[in-house]
C-alpha cells in the first residue's frame, strides 16, 4: 500500500512537472515572433501577445500597395498613417476591406494623434484561409484614400513557359528556387487534374531529389515517354505551400535524326553535282591539258609569263609598256 | 607611260568567273569559322544545369574552340601547301560534323571540351585558312572586294545562327540541337567542293621549287631560268619532279622539313614582322568591347531587349561595312597604300572605344554601336587583305598560319583581362579606356612602321630600277625571256625586305600584291 502511494505521488509529480513544461512551452511559443516581413517588425509592448505591425504613410493622390510575405500563421497588426490632409479636420472615418468586401463592424472614427497625423490600425489573426488583400479605406471631405496590403506566401517568379526537352534513356534535372527558405520541398507529377507525389526514397532508380535550403533539384533518370508532362515543385511553409511548375518533353532518338539525315543527303547531292559539273564542263571544253591537279582545275592566264611566283606579273606588264 | 586599265586577258589569277563562286564558298567557310563558337553560347545554360557546372567552366568550351581554331593555323597551312585548299576544307567540314555529333552523346564537361573544343576547333581551322588562301590565288585586281565579301560571312552567319540555335534548342533540346548543327557544318564540304584548284603551274610551296632545282630549302622565290611556261604546258610542272624530290626529303632534319612545308623565312620579312607585331597588340583589345557591350548597356540602365538590339545593330552595320571597305580598298588611290587604311581603321577603333564612356542613354550607345560596327568591319575586311598585300599569294598560306598561331594568345587573354578590370574597379569605363588605348597604340605603331617600310622599299626599288635600266638597254628584244629577271632577282636577293615586288607610279591601275 505504501509502495503504491509512493508510486502514485511520483507519478503525480512527474505529471505536474510535464504540465508546467508544457505551459512554459506555450508561453514561449506565444512570445516567439518568427515572421519576417518587408516593413519594420517589432513587438509592441502594450499587448500581451506577439504581433508584427506594418505601417504605411499615405500622401494625397497615391494608391499604395504593399506586399507582405507570410510564412506562418500569426496575428498581424496593420496600420495606416495618414498625414497632410488639407483643411486639417479633427477626425476622419475609416474602415477595412478584405478581398474587396467590407469587414463588418470595422468602421471607426479616427482622431488625431499629433498635430498632423492620423493612425488607423487593426489586428488581424491570419490563418491559412485568411491570406488575401486587406485595405484600409478612409474618407475625408468628399474623397477616399486606400492602402492595400497583399498578404501571401512567397512566390516563385521564374518564367517557365518553355518546356525542357530531353530524350528517351537520358536523364534530366528539373530545378526550383525561392527567396525564403521553406520548411521542406515536395515534388509532384501532374496526371491530368490530380497530383501524384514523387517519392525518391521509394523509387531511387528513377528519381533523385536534392534539397538545399532555397533550391531543390529533381533528377529523373532512365526517361521514358510516360515521364513527359507537368512537374510541380512545392515549397512547404507553415501556413501554406507555394507552387511552381515545369513542363518536360521526352523525345525519341529518331526525332533529331530526321533533319540530320535530310541535311546530310542534301550535302552529298550538292557535292556530287558540283564535282560532276566540273568534270563534265572540263571534258567538254578542254582537250589537251592534262593537269597535275587533275582534270578539274581552273585555267589561269593566257599570257606567257615567266615567274616562279605570281608576283612578277606586273613586271612583265611594265616591261610590255616600256616597249 | 600613262595609266593602263586592267587588261581583258586577265592577270595571272582569273579575277572573276569561277572566282566569284569560290568567294561564295569562302563566305560559307569563314562564316562558320567565326560565328560558330560565339553562337554556341545559347546552349550553355541548359548544359550547365544538366552537368552541374559553373558558367566559367562551360565558357571554356567556346574559348578552347576558338584557341584551337587559331592554333591549328600552321597545320592547316602545311596541308594547304601540300594538297591545296579543296581537300583540306572538305576534311574540315567532316571533322566538324563528326565532332558535334559525338558531343551530343556526352555525359560530362570533359567530353565536350574534347569533342567540341579540340576536334571542332581543328575542323574550323581547316576551314578558315584554306578559304583565305584560295581567294588570294583566284584574285589579284579585285582581291580587296573578294576579301571584303568573303569576310562578310562572319556577321551574316552570326545573325542567322543565333536565332536558329534558339529554335533548335526550344524544339530539340541541346543534344538534338548539336546533332543538327553537326549536319549543318557538313555544308562546309559543299563550300570546299566549290574551291576548284588552279592549274597555273606555280609551285604551291617553297619545297617544290627547291626540289626541282635541287637547292637548299627555305630559300624564297628562287629563280627558275630554265622554265618557260605557256598555258599549254602541263600544270604543276614542278610537281612532276616531286617523286625524285621525295628521296632527299628523308635525309633532311626535322627543322628543315618543317621549313620546307612552312615558310619560316617570313620572320625575316620586314613587312610581315611589322604586321605581326601590330596585330598581336591590337587583338588584346579587339573582341572585349563586343563581349561586354550588352552587360555595359544593362549597367547603364538599358533594358535587356534593347541591350540585345545593340548587338544586332552592330552586326548589321558590320555586315555592310565589310564589302564597303573592300570596294574602298580596291580604288586606285587606296590600293597602293592599303596598309595606311588598315592602320587608320585600327586607330579609329581605339578612338571609338575611348569615347564610349561619354555616351549617355540608349541613343548614345546606339551611336557608339554604329561607329564600332563600321570600324570593326573595316578592320576585319582588311585584316587578311593586308597580309596578302605584304607577302603575296605564294607565301600567304604559310603567313596566315604563323599569324593565327601567334594571335591565339591575345585573342584568348584579351576578354578575361578586360573582365578582371571590370571586377577590380566595378566600372566598365576602365575596360573601354584600356581597349581604346591598346588599339590606338597599335594603329599608330602600324602607321609609323608602315611609313618607314614604304620608304625603305621605295629606296630599294629606285636602286633596283637603275640597275634594271642598264640591263634593259642591252636586252631590248628579249621581252619574254627570263634573264633580265634573273638579274633583278640576283640583285635583290640580298635584301630580305625585297621579297616583295614594287608597285610603281607608272602603272597605277594595275594592282599589285606587293607594294614598295
Amino acid at each position: 500500500m505504501l509502495r503504491f502511494g509512493q508510486v502514485l505521488r511520483s507519478y503525480c509529480r512527474s505529471l505536474l512537472s510535464s504540465a508546467v513544461n508544457a505551459m512554459n512551452f506555450l508561453l514561449i511559443f506565444l512570445y516567439w515572433q518568427g515572421v519576417s516581413t518587408v516593413a519594420n517588425s517589432a513587438v509592441t509592448p502594450e499587448t500581451d501577445y506577439a504581433v508584427t505591425y506594418h505601417e504605411t504613410i499615405v500622401s494625397k493622390g497615391h494608391v499604395i500597395v504593399q506586399e507582405l510575405e507570410i510564412l506562418k500563421p500569426q496575428k498581424i497588426e496593420l496600420s495606416c498613417i495618414i498625414s497632410d490632409i488639407p483643411n486639417n479636420p479633427t477626425h476622419i472615418i475609416g474602415y477595412w476591406k478584405k478581398n474587396g468586401n467590407e469587414i463588418e463592424n470595422s468602421k471607426q472614427t479616427v482622431y488625431k494623434v499629433d498635430k498632423q497625423r492620423f493612425i488607423f490600425k487593426r489586428i488581424f489573426n491570419i490563418q491559412v484561409n485568411d491570406l488575401g488583400n486587406y485595405s484600409c479605406i478612409f474618407s475625408y471631405l468628399d474623397k477616399q484614400e486606400q492602402v492595400t496590403f497583399l498578404l501571401k506566401v512567397p512566390v516563385m517568379k521564374d518564367k517557365r513557359d518553355k518546356p525542357i526537352v530531353s530524350y528517351v534513356g537520358d536523364s534530366v534535372v528539373l530545378d526550383c528556387k525561392i527567396k525564403r527558405m521553406p520548411n521542406t520541398w515536395q515534388w509532384y507529377k501532374s496526371n491530368g487534374t490530380e497530383k501524384v507525389l514523387i517519392n525518391a526514397t521509394a523509387d531511387p532508380m528513377n528519381y533523385k531529389i536534392l534539397l538545399e535550403k532555397n533550391v531543390t533539384k529533381l533528377t529523373v533518370l532512365n526517361l521514358t515517354e510516360e515521364d513527359a508532362g507537368k512537374y510541380i515543385c512545392s515549397a512547404v511553409f507553415e501556413i501554406k505551400s507555394s507552387e511552381s511548375h515545369v513542363y518536360l518533353k521526352v523525345l525519341s532518338l529518331i526525332e533529331p535524326l530526321k533533319p540530320f539525315i535530310g541535311i546530310t543527303i542534301e550535302v552529298v547531292i550538292l557535292v556530287t553535282l558540283i564535282l560532276l559539273y566540273e568534270r563534265y564542263g572540263r571534258s567538254r571544253n578542254d582537250s589537251s591539258v592534262v593537269t597535275e591537279n587533275g582534270p578539274n582545275c581552273e585555267p589561269t592566264d593566257k599570257l606567257t609569263q615567266d615567274d616562279s611566283s605570281g608576283t612578277d606579273g606586273r613586271r612583265t606588264r611594265q616591261r610590255n609598256l616600256v616597249h | 607611260m600613262g595609266v593602263v586599265g586592267p587588261s581583258p586577258s586577265g592577270s595571272s589569277p582569273p579575277d572573276g568567273g569561277w572566282g566569284w563562286v569560290v568567294v561564295f564558298g569562302a563566305f560559307i567557310s569563314i562564316g562558320f569559322s567565326y560565328a560558330f563558337p560565339k553562337a554556341l553560347t545559347i546552349y550553355f545554360k541548359e548544359i550547365q544545369r544538366d552537368f552541374g557546372v559553373s558558367y566559367s567552366q562551360i565558357a571554356w568550351v567556346s574559348s578552347i574552340m576558338l584557341a584551337v581554331m587559331y592554333a591549328g593555323g600552321p597545320i592547316s597551312s602545311i596541308l594547304v601547301n601540300r594538297y591545296g585548299s579543296r581537300p583540306v576544307v572538305i576534311t574540315g567540314g567532316v571533322m566538324c560534323g563528326v565532332a558535334m555529333v559525338t558531343a551530343s552523346f556526352g555525359s560530362s564537361i570533359t567530353h565536350l571540351y574534347m569533342c567540341v573544343g579540340i576536334i571542332g576547333g581543328v575542323g574550323l581551322s581547316f576551314n578558315l585558312q584554306p578559304s583565305l588562301t584560295i581567294i588570294g590565288k583566284y584574285f589579284q585586281v579585285k582581291r580587296p572586294i573578294a576579301n571584303g565579301l568573303a569576310m562578310a560571312g562572319s556577321p551574316v552567319f552570326l545573325c542567322t545562327l543565333a536565332p536558329l540555335n534558339q529554335f533548335l534548342f526550344d524544339r530539340f533540346g541541346w543534344r538534338g540541337g548539336f546533332v543538327i548543327l553537326g549536319a549543318m557544318l557538313l555544308n562546309c564540304c559543299v563550300a570546299g567542293a566549290l574551291m576548284r584548284p588552279l592549274c597555273d603551274g606555280r609551285p604551291t610551296s617553297v619545297c617544290q621549287a627547291a626540289w626541282s632545282v635541287g637547292g637548299a630549302p627555305a630559300v624564297p622565290l628562287k629563280p627558275l631560268p630554265d622554265r618557260v611556261r605557256t598555258p599549254e604546258a602541263p600544270c604543276g610542272g614542278g610537281d612532276k619532279e616531286r617523286p625524285s624530290g621525295r628521296a632527299p626529303l628523308r635525309g633532311r632534319s626535322c627543322a628543315e622539313s618543317l621549313s620546307c612545308f612552312l615558310d619560316l623565312s617570313l620572320f625575316g620579312h620586314r613587312g610581315f614582322v611589322i604586321y605581326l607585331m601590330g596585330n598581336v597588340l591590337m587583338f588584346f583589345g579587339f573582341f572585349a568591347p563586343m563581349i561586354f557591350l550588352a552587360p555595359y548597356a544593362k549597367h547603364r540602365g538599358v533594358d535587356e531587349y534593347s541591350a540585345a538590339s545593340l548587338l544586332s545593330v552592330l552586326a548589321i552595320v558590320d555586315m555592310l561595312a565589310r564589302p564597303g571597305t573592300g570596294l574602298l580598298a580596291n580604288t586606285r588611290l587606296v590600293r597602293r597604300r592599303v596598309q595606311y587604311l588598315f592602320s587608320f581603321a585600327v586607330a579609329y577603333n581605339g578612338v571609338c572605344h575611348l569615347l564610349c564612356p561619354l555616351a549617355s542613354g540608349y541613343w548614345g550607345l546606339v551611336a557608339y554601336a554604329v561607329c564600332y560596327g563600321v570600324v570593326y568591319g573595316m578592320v576585319c575586311a582588311l585584316l587578311f587583305e593586308c597580309l596578302m598585300d605584304l607577302v603575296g599569294p605564294g607565301r600567304f598560306s604559310s603567313a596566315v598560319g604563323l599569324v593565327t598561331i601567334l594571335e591565339c594568345c591575345p585573342v584568348l587573354l584579351g576578354p578575361p583581362i578586360a573582365g578582371a578590370l571590370v571586377d577590380m574597379f566595378a566600372d566598365y569605363s576602365y575596360l573601354f579606356y584600356m581597349c581604346g588605348a591598346v588599339m590606338l597604340t597599335a594603329g599608330l605603331f602600324l602607321f609609323t612602321m608602315n611609313y618607314w617600310n614604304y620608304r625603305q622599299l621605295n629606296r630599294a626599288k629606285h636602286t633596283q630600277d637603275r640597275t634594271s635600266e642598264l640591263g634593259e638597254r642591252t636586252v631590248q628584244h628579249g621581252v619574254q625571256s627570263g634573264h633580265p629577271r634573273a638579274d633583278h632577282k640576283a640583285a635583290g636577293v640580298g635584301d630580305p625586305g625585297l621579297g616583295q615586288e614594287t608597285g610603281t607610279l607608272q602603272v597605277k591601275a594595275e594592282t599589285e600584291d606587293n607594294i614598295v
